[in-house]
């Protein structure tokens, strides 16, 4: 019976988790802080176009109503990027137990 | 006994396969990019003319609407894809305060002041760069199903 290398699977899945998903989390994490300070330099410049009168008050909330929308569609971008490194490593899992379990047959 | 052991970590292989078929997002496509970024140069050009007339720009308005209806549906028919679609209704919302919302503000109010449209634009740029990161994030249907 093929005798199949348990500890190498367990290695190569282990190193798969962590360079996929840790490299996810770290994305996602620099692009909301990104976001967040580039948000707040905008209204800081908004607020000053109002009191100069290049934009209306209405113009002023829509552009705040605006970054709320735009921050609700980076987190659902988010969720898909997370969604497609899920699926990366389902895919590697796979080749990882597939060629193990291919390498062990006499 | 090594037989036994085998048969034991017999699941591990099925729940491999098994989860290798089940895709949770679409696979990126090259014509849904295209449409994005073709739609984005198109929807900013058509800003830009928002400090005039609404009535003076309709056929471009009107063209702009297509091109994005196209986009909008070409995505709506690939499986696995609510999250693009979900960003697709955030952008054209009329309710919202992106492009939906931007246009039906221009037919309402008339023309814009021109700091509030180049505000608006660049919101709406980075709405389409949402949509288009995400679909480019994805993994290339050459690379399914193989390891990263």
């Amino acid at each position: 019976m093929a005798n199949i290398d348990w500890h190498g699977i367990e290695t190569q899945t282990a190193t798969l988790a962590e360079t996929l998903l840790k490299g996810y989390a770290k994305e996602a994490t620099t692009d909301a802080r990104a976001f967040q300070a580039r948000a707040q330099q905008q209204i800081a410049e908004w607020l000053e176009e109002l009191a100069n009168k290049e934009i209306t008050q209405k113009n002023f909330a829509s552009l705040v109503r605006g970054e709320r929308d735009l921050a609700e569609m980076r987190a659902l971008k988010q969720a898909g990027l997370a969604q497609v490194a899920l699926d990366t490593f389902t895919s590697g899992f796979m080749e990882i137990v597939l060629n193990a379990a291919l390498a062990a047959l006499p | 006994m090594k037989a036994f052991v085998a048969f034991d970590k017999l699941p591990l292989f099925l729940c491999a396969g098994l989860l290798a078929a089940c895709n949770t997002i679409s696979t990126y496509d090259q014509a849904a990019y295209e449409h994005a970024t073709s739609a984005k140069v198109d929807a900013l050009a058509v800003m830009d003319k928002a400090t005039g007339s609404y009535s003076e720009h309709q056929g471009k308005i009107e063209a702009l609407n297509l091109t994005l209806q196209k986009a909008y549906e070409y995505d709506k028919g690939r499986p696995l894809n609510q999250i693009t679609i979900a960003l697709w209704d955030k952008l054209l919302n009329p309710s919202g305060d992106l492009l939906g919302g931007f246009l039906r503000e221009w037919k309402e109010d008339g023309p814009m002041l021109p700091k509030y449209v180049a505000n608006k634009k660049d919101q709406v740029a980075q709405a389409f760069d949402i949509i288009i990161g995400l679909e480019s994030g994805k993994i290339k249907p050459s690379q399914a199903g193989s390891k990263p």
